[in-house]
């Protein structure tokens, strides 16, 4: 199979005979990475026989394999590729000509007024986000209250009368019904809102257009899917959900309009564009943290870990604006909804509780365990992301229509009911009623009177509520084979969950698996040492735990220890919840990746990360370049462009704008840069060079009207270009950036890199020494360089 | 170890000994003193006649404290603090309050209330009147007391706990036949309780009655509802895990393989010639 990739990649280039020339003075500058190529081809090998043997159940290899050599087009989704359908954002400001003349025109309190505006986007923002969270918590609280005391009330019929495989089909059947809404609207009306969408938010805030990410549809149908799949006993949380809706409700509300709603508000003008975009999404993202965790310090964190470029000290301050605001929106209404209006203590969406002050001590002989448990967490983090892996990769190739993207979701709405009532029902732990009723739905079943289930505490609730009771329940409230069996069942429950056709979040899932084994093994620590009782609190072993295994499938650091810092309300634990983190990020590393890196990976985003391969400084921008360069003159046929445009084999997004080439295989000066989207606008309004002469009161075209089409531009297709006006001409010295990053041949990947990086470029052009256009780099040219097992490894362009 | 007996019993229970010692120690604290240096510091003190108001007040409330921590203490097992004591504790909180509203002449450190209850670091009458407040605040005694005796819904309950104690009684040798003769009398209790866990109506005497009654019902009659119903369980839980084996098998089988198309980027051309040396080297 190794041979079909070599094939790939032959073909690739069988259709331009190679000057020798050219070619030569390279060589030895690029030894490494000729190497690495081989590399990757037996890397790549080995992986695709694996997938042959999966199946060769269908269809016979052999011919397959024949047709592979001869037409290799087609190859199953693997994590090695990278989609056309993803583009890059435009963090980069297009400096033309109307662009400067806006700015020059602009007033000192011009500048000042849009400073106020971006506060006041950042409240807006923290408020509707805070607002939603608000909406999501009080909804799933009622539904699944609702849900659990039906099924509470049949169970105590039916063990007094008997059948209760009854109530077991019924808690099935609500399960599936309610998770069946969720997942319809996923799949049928907005399949991108599946999932946590943290890694979706990450690749937008990495510099990635996600398609249709940030829409008010995707919003509302995160919102329902979330109450619809949290409700219906998912083993699934409402936090990462949380974060991709303040990241919705950003974009949306710096639009001041909305395209979904084709309701224009008219204000916010200046902000139509990706640069203020994706910042005011910084800011969402983490107004969403902090609703969902109570943590306004983790949100910011988050944002800048995830997503931010380079630091800015004023978006940074804006960005904890919003935070603090969204924190204390959620608080104010949840306080009006409790009954206490006014009391604003009350933490996120979770709430983990506080840890009273004499279970928090810890010592300095505890830190060795606490690394232990990171390190298990650590372990347990990969297979859990090894599997997931597994999984995702087999939905995504044969799961894919939606109708079965439901029945399964539904499948796994019913399993889970019936395995918690299974263990449920199976289990003899019982526990005495406690006073201050922790337990919110305590079934009795087969226990003595004024004795409720133990079991049922961690499967007959919400997933939070379970994570509650671990952290805070006092010892003695678990028998250690319950929390065993409790670790083992949700483990796998969770890692199935994941990546349904649901939107829901794997933050709480995490959470509770670390906090039940880490339960369990502070309560085998009180077993085996003799005065361990004393200091092994179970609810201390349970924090650190769900740390550790959090920590273990998300790879999160800083952020993270600073969310479970905030969210327990302690100092305290700040320094075992690093250690264990680390601890977690360092083993877990060792065997895969985190899981939303590898969810970024199996959707084959162009992804850049902080740091340009380690081995790549081979190779120049020669070899990473795209090349030939569509471009154009700077003044151009309309029907040149209409074509280059509707060419749908080559996609291109910007254009470098020469100087005219008197010889058609020399490449031309360069004198600008210009994108798609605005040649678009400029073919929408029809700025030819013959129309301005013949109309001189013809309305200058303006950046307003730039903006007023983003962030949807018109499709090439829709414009109607008569055969009149394709021989008309069109100027580009107005419109184009006249000042593009240029570099020359011979800059090293990582120094190309890391200009992408720090500038949010989208297009760098690459000039020789004459400035002559002679390749252009994009996203996808750098982000295919990816470190492999065996090395420096490239990726492939696919169609998804 | 059942209903409600954990953090109030224990802090009765802790509260026990030193109770007793407490009960002990009074008298010897208001009468007998080191003469010489006790009885001049407090002639000193100022006005005589404060002083002995002061020591009427102190003896008072040491008696009542003596009857009533006699009338707690052995009502400590099985606990029945509430309905025996609730009289001397009515009588030791008349006293008490007293001694702290005394606004009699003067004012200021004057006062009898000051002198006894704030005067120094130890403020012994304060800090015992409180420990017993304090047990009868965790014992929820107000909540089955009504003017100056048990309230109604808890004379009700003592009356069905009374009937299904008696039906146990009269049918303790043979088990099976007791669950079912008072399956009624019980669950009327067991209802009538849980009525009243609701409308917060119970205090720790109702508590740990019926915590013994439950005891005796499920642990030594095992009255418990019997688990018989496995197979139909373990029947339907099987068919369910089996759904998903069907489901991944069958779309597995006979869903298309989605396939992803190859696009082959256009590349400098150097770059061609660079892997065509790199293939024939391989």
């Amino acid at each position: 199979m190794a041979n079909i990739t070599k094939k790939v990649s032959w073909s690739s280039r069988g259709d331009e005979p190679a000057p020798a020339g050219e070619g030569t003075p390279l060589l030895n500058g690029a030894g490494g990475a000729a190497r690495s190529y081989s590399r990757q081809f037996s890397g790549s090998g080995i992986f695709q026989i694996g997938r042959l043997s999966t199946v060769d159940l269908e269809e016979d290899p052999a011919p397959e394999e024949e047709s592979a050599i001869s037409r290799p087009k087609e190859i199953p989704h693997n994590e090695k590729l990278l989609s056309l359908k993803y583009e890059s954002l435009d963090y980069d400001n297009s400096e033309n000509q109307l662009f400067l003349e806006e700015e020059r025109r602009m007033s000192y309190m011009g500048f000042r007024c849009l400073e106020i505006s971006r506060w006041v986007v950042c409240a807006l923002i923290g408020i509707l986000t805070g607002l939603i969270a608000c909406f999501i918590d009080i909804v799933v609280e009622n539904l699944a209250g609702l849900k659990y005391k039906v099924i509470k009330e049949n169970i105590e019929k039916f063990t007094e009368a008997g059948g209760l495989s009854i109530s077991l089909i019924l808690w099935a059947f609500l399960n599936s019904v309610i998770v069946m809404m969720g997942a319809i609207i996923v799949a049928f009306f907005e399949p991108i809102a599946a999932g946590s969408g943290i890694p979706q938010i990450k690749c937008y805030l990495n510099g990635v257009k996600i398609p249709r990410v940030v829409r008010l549809k995707t919003l509302v149908v995160k919102v329902c899917g979330v109450i619809c799949s949290v409700a219906g006993g998912l083993a699934v949380g409402k936090e990462g959900p949380m974060i991709h809706s303040g990241a919705v409700v950003a974009a949306g509300v710096s639009q001041g309009r909305s395209t979904s709603l084709k309701k224009d508000f008219k204000i916010f003008e200046y902000f139509r564009r990706d640069t203020e975009k994706r910042d005011f999404v910084s800011a969402g993202a983490a107004a969403g943290v902090s609703a969902a965790f109570g943590a306004p310090v983790g949100g910011v964190l988050f944002s800048l870990e995830e997503g931010a470029s380079f630091w800015n000290q004023m978006l940074t301050w804006r960005i904890f604006f919003a935070s603090m605001i969204s924190t204390f929106t959620l608080n104010f209404f949840l306080s009006i909804y409790h009954n206490k209006t006014g009391e604003l203590s009350n933490p996120g969406l979770i709430n983990f509780g506080r840890f009273d002050s004499d279970s928090v001590e810890y010592n300095l002989y505890e830190i060795p365990l606490f690394i232990c448990m990171g390190a298990l967490g650590g372990l347990l983090g990969a297979l859990f992301n090894v599997l997931n892996y597994w999984l995702t990769i087999f939905r995504i190739r044969y799961i894919h229509r939606p109708c079965l993207q439901v029945m399964e979701a539904m499948l796994v709405a019913a399993v889970t009911a019936t395995v918690s009532f299974a263990m449920i029902y199976f289990s003899d732990d019982c526990q005495p009623l406690g006073e201050d009723q922790a337990e919110n739905y305590p079934l009795q079943l087969f226990c003595a009177d004024g004795e409720y289930n133990s079991m049922a505490t961690a499967f007959f609730n919400t997933p939070e509520r379970s994570v509650r009771s671990l952290f805070h329940n006092p010892p003695g409230s678990y028998n250690p084979p319950t929390l065993g069996v409790f670790t083992l069942t949700y483990f796998f429950l969770a890692c199935w969950t994941y990546g349904l056709t649901v939107s829901a979040g794997v933050f709480i899932p995490s959470l509770l698996i670390g906090a039940a084994w880490g339960r369990l093994f502070g309560i085998m620590l009180a077993h085996i040492t003799p005065y361990g009782s004393i200091w092994a609190d179970p609810g201390k072993y349970a924090l650190i735990g769900a740390a550790a295994q959090l920590g273990g499938i998300v790879r999160m650091t800083l952020s993270l220890t600073v969310i479970l810092v905030e969210a327990t309300g302690n100092v305290t634990y700040g320094f075992p919840i690093m250690l264990v983190l680390m601890t977690a990020k360092i083993v877990g590393d060792y065997f895969v990746e985190g899981l939303y890196d590898i969810h970024i990976k199996l959707q084959s985003v162009p992804f850049l990360h902080w740091e340009a391969p380690a081995t790549s400084h081979a190779l120049t921008a020669r070899e990473v370049m795209s090349s030939p360069v569509t471009c154009f003159n700077r003044v151009e046929k309309v029907g040149t462009i209409v074509d280059v445009l509707s060419n749908t084999s080559t996609n291109h997004n910007g254009f470098p704008v020469v100087t005219r080439v008197m010889d058609d295989d020399e490449p031309g000066k360069i004198c600008g840069l210009i994108l798609r989207s605005q040649l678009i606008v400029l073919l929408k309004h029809k700025v030819f060079v013959e129309r301005t002469r013949s109309r001189l009161n013809q309305r200058k075209l303006q950046l307003k009207d730039f903006r007023d089409a983003y962030p949807r531009f018109p499709p090439i297709q829709s414009i109607h270009v008569s055969q009149d006006e394709r021989e008309c001409m069109m100027d580009l010295t107005e419109f184009m950036n006249p000042t593009p990053y240029t570099v020359t041949q011979e800059t090293s990947l990582p120094r190309v890199f890391k200009l992408f990086r720090a500038l949010g470029l989208r297009h760098l052009v690459v000039v020789d020494s004459e400035n002559r256009v002679v390749g252009l780099v994009t996203r996808k040219d750098l982000a295919r360089y990816h470190l492999g097992k065996h090395g420096l490894e490239e990726l492939q362009l696919a169609q998804t | 170890l059942l209903t409600f007996t954990g953090s109030s019993a224990m802090v009765s229970l802790h509260l026990v000994p030193r109770l007793i010692a407490l009960l002990l120690l009074l008298p010897g604290r208001i009468r007998s003193s080191s003469p010489v240096f006790n009885s001049l510091l407090s002639d000193l003190q100022g006005d005589p006649e404060l002083e002995e108001r002061c020591r009427d007040l102190l003896r008072d409330f040491g008696r009542r404290y003596e009857s009533y921590v006699k009338c707690a203490v052995p009502s400590a097992r099985p606990v029945r603090i509430c309905e025996n004591c609730h009289i001397q504790f009515e009588m030791l909180r008349v006293v008490y309050n007293n001694i702290s509203s005394d606004q009699s002449e003067g004012s200021g450190s004057n006062r009898s209330a000051t002198f006894l209850l704030r005067a120094d670091r130890l403020m012994l009458v304060y800090m015992l009147f409180q420990n017993l407040e304090d047990v009868w605040d965790v014992a929820h005694c107000s909540q089955c007391l009504s003017g100056d005796g048990l309230s109604n819904i808890t004379l009700r309950y003592m009356a069905k706990l009374n009937q299904s104690l008696s039906c146990f009684e009269s049918q303790k040798n043979n088990h099976s036949e007791l669950c079912r003769v008072c399956r009624a009398d019980y669950k009327d209790l067991n209802e009538f309780y849980s009525i009243m866990e609701k409308n917060q109506t119970l205090c720790i005497d109702i508590e740990d009655s019926m915590n013994a009654t439950r005891r005796l019902w499920s642990k030594d009659f095992n009255c418990s509802f019997p688990r018989e119903e496995t197979v139909p369980v373990i029947a339907v839980s099987s068919f369910m895990l089996f759904l998903p084996i069907i489901f991944y098998l069958s779309s597995f089988l006979h869903s298309e393989q989605k396939k992803r198309r190859l696009i082959h980027p256009k590349r400098a051309k150097s770059n061609n010639s660079l892997m065509n040396i790199q293939d024939k080297h391989s």
